[in-house]
């Protein structure tokens, strides 16, 4: 294991190479995408990348919590939170060995 | 919204072909797929991070017929909403 980490830049240059577009393009593109993504995650509650997985958006509800350093009993509130639910064909590429 | 749909309003909100969109969004996927299936991690500013996250095997027992099962350990990777995401998602 070589430790590294893909980023939005190294994804950006990986399409530059096989476009005629240019850098800056690329990069706009790529933000839109995101954009896209984030909106549908909102908007539909579900993004499904077949092949990859699905991102999943859904309700948490309002619930007791505690300061452990204060022990001060606060409420936090109900917030809608994001799951990666893995492809059963990628899972099955990740643990073929 | 599947990845097809996907595709197809990148192109429109981007004045892209089709097919350059498909490559954009096939490049992004592989990319991070590839880098998983390497145990590495991605991070995507404002979006999110994987990491791949080991489970050990262990012997489960099938809650029907109490037949113990061994499971095998396996490697999965995990999710994490960025802070832009998350906020955005509660605004």
């Amino acid at each position: 294991m070589s430790g590294k980490t893909l980023t939005k830049a190294e994804i950006v240059d990986a399409i530059y190479e096989k476009t005629d577009r240019n850098r800056a393009e690329v990069k706009g593109v790529v933000e839109s995408l995101l954009g896209l993504m984030k909106q549908a995650i909102k908007k539909d509650h579900a993004l499904l990348i077949s092949g990859f997985g699905k991102f999943e958006a859904y309700d948490k509800k309002a619930r007791k919590g505690r300061n452990p350093q204060t022990n001060q009993t606060i409420t936090l509130p109900p917030r809608k939170v994001v799951v990666f639910r893995l492809s059963r064909k990628f899972r099955a590429e990740l643990n073929q060995l | 919204m599947n990845k097809s749909e996907l595709i197809k309003t990148l192109a429109e909100e981007n004045d892209l072909p089709l097919d350059e969109a498909t490559t954009v969004v096939n490049i992004f996927v592989d990319a991070m797929k590839e880098t998983l299936r390497e145990g590495n991690r991605v991070e995507i500013r404002g979006f999110g991070s994987f990491k791949m996250k080991d489970y050990a095997g262990y012997t489960g027992l099938n809650p029907k017929t109490g037949e113990a099962v061994h499971v095998k350990p396996k490697r999965l990777p995990f999710f994490r909403a960025g802070k832009e995401l998350k906020e955005y998602l509660n605004e």
